[in-house]
This record gives C-alpha cells, sequence and structure tokens, in this order.
C-alpha cells in the first residue's frame, strides 16, 4: 500500500512535466500609429513566462502552462493590453497598445496658460526662478510681471493682464479664492503679494481663457499651491533690510506644523534712504502665518493654511491745489485668511476635492480724503467648493464640481456732519462640468460650462469654454473660446446693487514649441467686454463695453551658455474701453501698447552666486490732459527699469539675496494730475505721479538653523 | 520508505515557492551588474514579471523601484525620467506594507528616487529635495547602522554639497572606506539588496 502511493505521488510528479510540456507563444506588439514598440514586456499572466519586444515589436517565448492563456503586455506610458489566448492559436498574435491614463492626462490644453504639459519648466515657476529674477524684490506680483501678457503699472505692482484691469485678475491658493492678496501701501506705492512665494510649490499663471472652474475673473488667474507634505523639521530666519522674519515646521510621520512670523519696519530703511513720501509713522507690517498638513495615507491629504497680517502708517499728505491743506493720513489694515482643503485619490479612479476658506479684510483710515474724516471698509468671503473627476475611458475624462460665495462688504465714511454707510451681503453659486476628449493621440478638446447664479442682482449666468490642443511633430497648437463674467466692483455695487455681471468673451490661438532647454511661444488674443459699470454724468448703468487685442512672444534659452539662462518676451496690446469713468471709449490709464522684457540670469558656480538682470520697457501711458479736447487725450513717455539681483550661497545654511531697481536711475512718470490754476483761469498746474523713490534696495539673509535642511529659505 | 514519500511531498508543496526564491537571485546579479539601458530593461521586464505574479513579495517591488530610479539615471528625455520615478514612487509606497520588508533599503531607496529627481532637473529639484535625501539616508541608517548604501550614497550627497559650496569635507575618505569595508563582508549570493559598490568606485574617482 505504502508503495502505492509513492507510485502515486511519482505518477502526479510526472504528470506535472506532461502538463508542463513547453509550448510556443509568438508574435509583435505595435504602438496606437502602428509602429513596433520595443522593449514591451509581453507575458502569461500570473506565471513569469515572458519576454520583451525586439527593435521591431516581435517577442517570442516558451511556457509550460497548459489550457487557455491570459497573454498581458505592459509598457510604460501604455495602457496594460490583456487578452485571452485560446489553446493553438498561440501565434502570430498582434498586440495594439494605446497610450495610459496618466500619460492622456499629461496632455494640457495650452493656449492662454503657462502651465504646460507636465514638465514643461514654463508652468512650473518655482520659488527660486522667482527670487532669482532681478526687478523681483522677492515678490510674486513684481516677478510675473515679466512673464508675457502681464503689463507694467510700476505705480500699483498688482497684476493688470493684456488689457484688462487689475480687479480681473484673481489668485486661487489650492484652488481656494483669495479676497485680498496684495498687500496695503499708500498711494503711488506698489502693493505686493500677501504670502511669500515660498511657500508655494505650484505657481501657474493664466493669462487668458482660464478654466471655467475659476469664477469672477474676467481676464486672468493665478493659481497657487502650497506643498502636500513637508518632511523636513527645520527652522530658520531672515533678517533684512526692511524687517525680520522667522519661523519653522516640525514634520511628523504622517504630517507636519509649520509656523512663521514677520515684521517689517520701513522706519530704518527710510532713515537711510530716503524717499520723497513725508512718514508720520513708518510703513510697519505684521504678519504670521501657520500650515497643518496631515497625510493618512499616500493618496490622502488635509491642509489647513491660516495667514493673518496687520498694516499700519501715518503719512504727511498735502493737497495739490492748496498748499496750506496738510493732513496726516493715519492707516490701519487687518487681513485674515483660513483655508482648509481635503484631497483623495480612490483605487476606483476618482478624485475628490473638498475646501472651505475665508477671507476678511478690514481697512480703518482716518484723515482719509481730507484733515478729520474716517473711512472704514470692512469684507468678508467665505467660498466653499468641492469637485470630483475621474477618467471613464481612454477617450473621456470628466470634471464636475460646486460652489459657493458668501459675500459681505460695509463701508462706512465720516466727515463733521456728514455720514455715510452703506453695505451689501450677497452669495455667488455655481455649478461647473468640464469633459476632456483624447479625440485622437495628437488631438485634444477640452468642452467645459459654469452655471452662475448671483443673488444681489437675481441673475443667471452662463459660461461655456472649448478648448482645442493639436500636436505636430512637437509643436502645440492651441486654441479657445470662452465667456466669463464677473460682478461689477463693489464701489458700484454699493450704490445699485442691479447692475449686471460684467462679461468677457475671449478668442486665443497660439503656438508652443519646447526643445533642448529653449522654449518658443506666440500667443494672439481679441477679448471682447460686455455690460461693464458705466458712470455717466448722472446715471449708473451696465452697458460699458470694450475690447482688447494683441500677441504676446516668449522666449526662454538656457542653452546658449553654460550656466546662462536669458528669456525674452513681448506683449503688444490695444485695449479701448468705456467703462467706470471713461465716459467715451478709450484708452484705460494702465494699458500700454507695447511690453518688452529681456531677463539674464547667469549661474557663477566660482562665486557660488547666481547673478540676474532685468530690463523692463513699456510704452508710455496714456493720461488726460484737461487742457485738451477729449479724454485721455495724452501719453506719457516711455518706462524703462534695469534691475539686478544678487544671490550668494555664503554657506549650506545661509543664502545672501541682494537686489536694486532702476539702476540707471531713469524717472518714469505714470500718469499726470492736474490741479486748476488759480492766478491763470483756465490754466492747470501738472504734477508727475513717479516712484516714491527712485530705486527700491533689498538685502537679506535666510539663515536655516536645524541640522538636515540646506539651501532652503522656506519655512514651511 | 515512508521517509523518501514524505520528502516527494515536501518537494511537491516546496516547489512553487523554490521555484521563486532561486529565480530572484540571479535577477537581482544580473541587475548589480547591469550599466546600458537595454540591459536594466530586459532586467525590468524579468522584474515586472515577478512582480504580477507575486505581488506581496517585497524584493520584486524593491528591485522595480531601485530599476526605475536606475533608468531614470539612463534615459534621456525628461518625460522619461519623470514616468519612471513616478512609477518608482508607486513601488516605495507599497513596499512597508510587505511581509518581511528591510526598511533601511526601502529608505535608501527612497533618497536615491529623490537624487534621481534632482538629477532630471537640478536647478527646481535641487533646492527642494536636498534636505528631505539626507533625512531619508539618516532614517536608513538609524534603522540599520551597517547599511553600506546609505553610507556611501549620504557620504557621496554631503560631499557633492561641500564641492558645490566649495568647501572642505575632511571626513569623507573614511566615510567611503567604510562602506567599502562593509560591502566586503556583504554576501552577494542571495536575493537581498547587494547593489552599490559602483558608487565607492566613483567616490574614490571624484577625489
Amino acid at each position: 500500500m505504502k508503495d502505492f502511493t509513492l507510485i502515486i505521488l511519482f505518477f502526479f510528479a510526472g504528470l506535472c512535466t506532461v502538463f508542463g510540456q513547453q509550448r510556443t507563444v509568438e508574435g509583435k506588439v505595435l504602438n496606437e500609429k502602428s509602429k513596433p514598440m520595443h522593449n514591451a514586456n509581453v507575458f502569461i499572466k500570473g506565471s513569469i513566462d515572458g519576454a520583451s519586444s525586439d527593435s521591431l515589436g516581435h517577442f517570442s517565448f516558451t511556457t509550460d502552462q497548459a489550457g487557455e492563456l491570459t497573454l498581458c503586455v505592459r509598457m510604460m506610458g501604455y495602457a496594460e493590453y490583456i487578452i485571452l489566448l485560446m489553446p493553438g492559436k498561440l501565434t502570430n498574435i498582434v498586440v495594439k497598445m494605446h497610450p495610459d491614463n496618466i500619460t492622456l492626462d499629461n496632455v494640457v490644453v495650452t493656449a492662454g496658460n503657462f502651465r504646460l504639459k507636465g514638465n514643461g519648466q514654463f508652468g512650473k515657476m518655482s520659488a527660486v526662478d522667482i527670487v532669482t529674477t532681478a526687478g523681483s524684490t522677492g515678490d510674486l506680483y513684481h516677478s510675473l510681471r515679466t512673464l508675457p501678457g502681464a503689463q507694467m503699472v510700476g505705480e500699483s505692482g498688482k497684476l493688470y493682464v493684456r488689457g484688462g484691469d487689475s480687479r480681473e485678475a484673481q489668485t486661487y491658493i489650492d484652488e481656494m479664492h483669495v479676497l485680498s492678496p496684495y498687500t496695503t501701501t499708500s498711494e503711488n506705492v506698489p502693493v505686493r503679494g500677501r504670502y511669500s512665494p515660498f511657500m508655494f510649490e505650484g505657481i501657474n499663471f493664466s493669462t487668458g481663457a482660464s478654466a471655467s472652474e475659476y469664477a469672477q475673473g474676467l481676464s486672468s488667474v493665478l493659481a497657487l499651491n502650497t506643498k502636500d507634505a513637508s518632511p523636513i523639521t527645520k527652522i530658520g530666519f531672515n533678517p533684512s533690510s526692511v524687517g525680520l522674519g522667522g519661523g519653522g515646521t516640525q514634520a511628523f510621520d504622517k504630517g507636519s506644523a509649520s509656523v512663521s512670523l514677520n515684521y517689517q519696519n520701513m522706519g530704518p530703511y527710510y532713515s537711510l534712504i530716503p524717499d520723497r513720501l513725508h512718514w508720520v509713522n513708518p510703513y510697519q507690517l505684521f504678519s504670521g502665518s501657520s500650515q497643518l498638513r496631515f497625510n493618512p495615507d499616500p493618496s490622502t491629504v488635509f491642509k489647513t493654511f491660516i495667514g493673518y497680517d496687520r498694516t499700519t502708517f501715518v503719512q504727511q499728505l498735502t493737497a495739490l491745489d492748496n498748499p496750506s491743506n496738510v493732513r496726516n493720513l493715519n492707516m490701519k489694515d487687518d487681513n485674515f485668511y483660513l483655508n482648509s482643503t481635503f484631497q483623495k485619490s480612490t483605487g476606483s479612479g476618482y478624485k475628490i476635492f473638498a475646501g472651505a476658506a475665508f477671507s476678511f479684510h478690514n481697512q480703518h483710515i482716518d484723515d482719509a480724503l481730507v484733515a478729520a474724516d474716517t473711512y472704514r471698509n470692512k469684507e468678508w468671503e467665505v467660498h466653499l467648493k468641492t469637485k470630483v473627476s475621474k477618467r471613464f475611458t481612454d477617450f473621456l475624462r470628466l470634471n464636475v464640481g460646486l460652489e459657493n460665495f458668501f459675500r459681505h462688504n460695509n463701508t462706512a465714511y465720516n466727515y463733521t456732519t456728514t455720514a455715510y454707510t452703506d453695505s451689501i451681503n450677497h452669495t455667488i453659486s455655481a455649478a461647473f462640468a468640464t469633459a476632456i476628449l483624447n479625440l485622437s493621440s495628437n488631438l485634444h478638446a477640452e468642452l467645459s460650462d459654469r452655471l452662475e447664479y448671483t443673488s444681489i442682482n437675481h441673475q443667471w449666468n452662463q459660461n461655456p469654454r472649448l478648448a482645442l490642443t493639436y500636436n505636430l511633430n512637437g509643436i502645440n497648437f492651441s486654441g479657445i473660446v470662452g465667456r466669463y463674467t464677473q460682478l461689477a466692483d463693489n464701489k458700484y455695487l454699493l450704490l445699485d446693487r442691479n447692475l449686471l455681471a460684467e462679461t468677457c468673451m475671449q478668442y486665443v490661438g497660439g503656438m508652443y514649441y519646447e526643445k533642448k532647454d529653449k522654449i518658443y511661444r506666440i500667443e494672439s488674443y481679441y477679448k471682447q467686454y460686455d455690460k461693464l459699470a458705466l458712470q455717466e454724468p448722472t446715471v449708473l448703468n451696465s452697458t460699458g463695453y470694450g475690447y482688447s487685442k494683441g500677441v504676446d512672444l516668449f522666449f526662454n534659452d538656457k542653452a546658449l551658455f553654460k550656466n546662462l539662462e536669458y528669456m525674452l518676451a513681448y506683449s503688444f496690446c490695444l485695449s479701448k474701453r468705456k467703462y467706470e469713468e471713461y465716459t467715451e471709449l478709450s484708452v484705460p490709464q494702465y494699458a500700454t501698447t507695447h511690453n518688452a522684457t529681456v531677463s539674464l540670469k547667469y549661474n557663477v558656480p566660482a562665486l557660488k552666486s547666481i547673478i540676474g538682470i532685468t530690463n523692463r520697457f513699456a510704452s508710455g501711458r496714456p493720461y488726460h490732459d484737461p487742457a485738451k479736447v477729449g479724454i485721455m487725450n495724452s501719453t506719457t513717455g516711455c518706462y524703462n527699469s534695469v534691475d539686478m539681483s544678487l544671490t550668494y550661497l555664503a554657506s549650506k545654511k545661509v543664502i545672501i539675496y541682494a537686489s536694486a531697481t532702476n539702476l540707471l536711475n531713469r524717472q518714469n512718470v505714470y500718469n499726470y494730475n492736474y490741479t486748476a490754476d488759480t492766478a491763470q483761469p483756465g490754466g492747470y498746474h501738472k504734477t508727475p505721479v513717479i516712484d516714491s523713490a527712485p530705486h527700491f534696495f533689498y538685502l537679506g539673509v535666510f539663515i536655516t538653523l536645524s541640522g538636515k535642511a540646506a539651501y532652503d529659505v522656506s519655512n514651511f | 520508505m515512508k521517509t523518501m514519500k514524505n520528502y516527494v511531498w515536501v518537494l511537491l508543496l516546496a516547489l512553487p515557492l523554490l521555484a521563486t526564491a532561486q529565480d530572484l537571485t540571479p535577477v537581482a546579479q544580473t541587475l548589480n551588474k547591469a550599466k546600458q539601458v537595454p540591459e536594466f530593461m530586459q532586467v525590468r521586464s524579468k522584474l515586472e514579471r515577478f512582480g504580477m505574479a507575486k505581488p506581496d513579495e517585497w524584493l520584486a517591488n524593491y528591485y522595480l523601484a531601485y530599476v526605475d530610479v536606475q533608468l531614470s539615471f539612463q534615459l534621456p528625455s525628461k518625460d522619461e525620467k519623470a514616468q519612471y520615478l513616478r512609477e518608482a514612487e508607486e513601488y516605495l509606497n507599497k513596499l512597508p506594507e510587505l511581509k518581511g520588508v528591510e526598511l533601511s533599503e526601502v529608505y535608501t531607496l527612497k533618497g536615491l528616487r529623490l537624487y534621481g529627481l534632482i538629477a532630471s532637473d537640478p536647478q527646481t529639484n535641487g533646492p527642494k529635495y536636498s534636505g528631505e535625501i539626507i533625512a531619508n539616508y539618516e532614517k536608513a541608517l538609524a534603522l540599520n547602522p551597517n547599511n553600506p548604501r546609505a553610507m556611501i550614497l549620504l557620504a557621496l550627497f554631503k560631499n557633492n554639497m561641500a564641492q558645490f559650496m566649495h568647501q572642505a569635507n575632511p571626513g569623507f575618505e573614511q566615510e567611503v572606506d567604510k562602506a567599502a569595508a562593509v560591502f566586503e563582508t556583504e554576501n552577494t549570493t542571495t536575493a537581498n539588496p547587494a547593489w552599490g559598490r559602483t558608487w565607492i568606485q566613483m567616490a574614490r574617482n571624484s577625489k
């Protein structure tokens, strides 16, 4: 009996060998264009029997698997291919592979947007790129003005894009709206971004026809993304010519907590380098921010950002028309921003996002317009947003979302017996959906719509958008047509709640080519504005209109000389509007026809330094001369500024950054203010609007105190 | 006779296990010697077949991550580099959950992958990941102070930073010798991680 068992065992062992008879599997692998694919991995699923395809796409291997076989073909960048093979049909197999979802999702429709394909450096500007660009003085918005499409409005500091007003450019942090992204300054002193560029990992600047997910921006969207994880514990501080900052991050196993504090006081700077303004109390800014990140697993991210800042200054101002009329403008400005988001990618391919943001901005000004008056403006906004995205087939990805804005604005003005107060409370509710279609391997389309209801004027708006991208031998051609809407400015809404939403139709066409560290881009656009708020002598209405058209050129080259990178940007823009106080179709005061930037960055390893030089040029600004007929009837001289920056790595723990603007000491005139000449009836005095100081010098030392972090100026 | 029967039983039952354990060793050894893209591609295909057949085998996932990082160093296209480094990250994220995993090796490879990101775009990724790389190598050494791969990679990375800063790095030679000595004692006949000797050579040449 024992022997019998043994015989059976040997029989089974033998059976394994019989069934293990070797069969040959043979065929070829082709790509979506029916070209042979090299190095595709072809194998029998569940076994290790297989081979790689050769340069002609052929594969051949033997297997001892019995019965029906599941053949699996895998290749990086392509969707897995699976086919059931019947016995006897194991040869002459033809496999056709198709690009996978990740590869498909990397194709981003390009026109109007500075975010291009996944790796395009053009799109992913980093904080280092920004700071090492001369003229940026470490500020996000100043640095964006070197890109084509952005206009040089030197006295403002805000973003003006493609002939549009600055309020048409919106800023988003982690997909959530920021109500007041700029700092508060006195008149004609350029504002800066409230948030340090070092906080952000991705900086995507859309100069036109932005995605319909982003609301209430007729011209452009700046979408900033904070880091999803900060795995290093670090602490650092940075004294600078304008103040002192410091902070750090504590990393945990599944998250991190960051804190940053910053104090700016322009008093010491002005005592060394005086400006033309008369400060009673110099500009002071205190800001504190914190971010908490929690990553329970690699596909889930919770982030919360809290920022508070307070600006104060007292400035002595003299009325242009009466030198004895002196007042002390006293500014107190508080700003708070809270933003909390949740992102998750599920195993079944859904990407889920939910976020909530709260912006609060309170401004109190004494002696605002005349001595002994008081102006107060309080604004807040709650933004709630949720969206889901999923790729259903190789052909289709869908994004859908809902969002709500709750807005409040309360303004009060008091002067002797005059008191004016008013407030508005309203909501904006919207649903948006985008279908991303891969029509063929080189033709992609994005079809989207946004349906929006604004409670203040009981209006429904629809914003459809179509974007197409076609790739021909590596050159991307793209075109977008889209409709955008935005409520009128609060100062008009406070006067008339029934003003219609302002609209803009955008048509954008462009070409983009990137090869061997060189980027070429050309884009032309036409924007048709309608229903703009118009302040006519006796009536405020929504009959304003206008247009803006032009061409943007961009060229970036890292390959000409070793360690040298240079960038050329040129924008041509013709913009005319009849809106707000412009009662005739005229060129708005902020619009310039020609804008050009040449920016060089030279890395000198021997000196451990990066030297940056930027020259910015803009043609003259239009202004209104009351002595001439018509409005906006004159033009200032050209703007030109040569700026320089130096980044020096003193050690891996110490980075020194220095920058200076307007090295040629040119006086740029942005506008003229006119006052009636009392001595000569009908005559005028004209005063130029110029920079408060001919130069701005920044010297900062970034010191890292903790052990592991190096060359890191970010506390977050 | 009974003993013989037991042997046959054991043999039959253990056959599939023996097959994988034995087969991964030559693959690992080929991988350790590979220098060119076609060699890496061949090994990667084999590893992928292993990984698909045995998704919970940590070494298959580990070597797939390793070969992807190596390919990112070798391939010229930025898009391809990014694809392989992204896939390597997926394998690395999966590893800590798997049975028998050596976490010290995982952290070393995490550091090497970040170095791959720096190599693919030094200007952007250099300042971004330098600290994290060092943190990963130090974590690897905290888990296993005798991990020669973490030793040599950390020494090399710190030395590169010192060179970049034009600073002296006096301990470098001893660190390389120390790592080399540990490599000498390492068993290279199993499937366990034993790569990294080429970095010693590179370190000695760089002096």
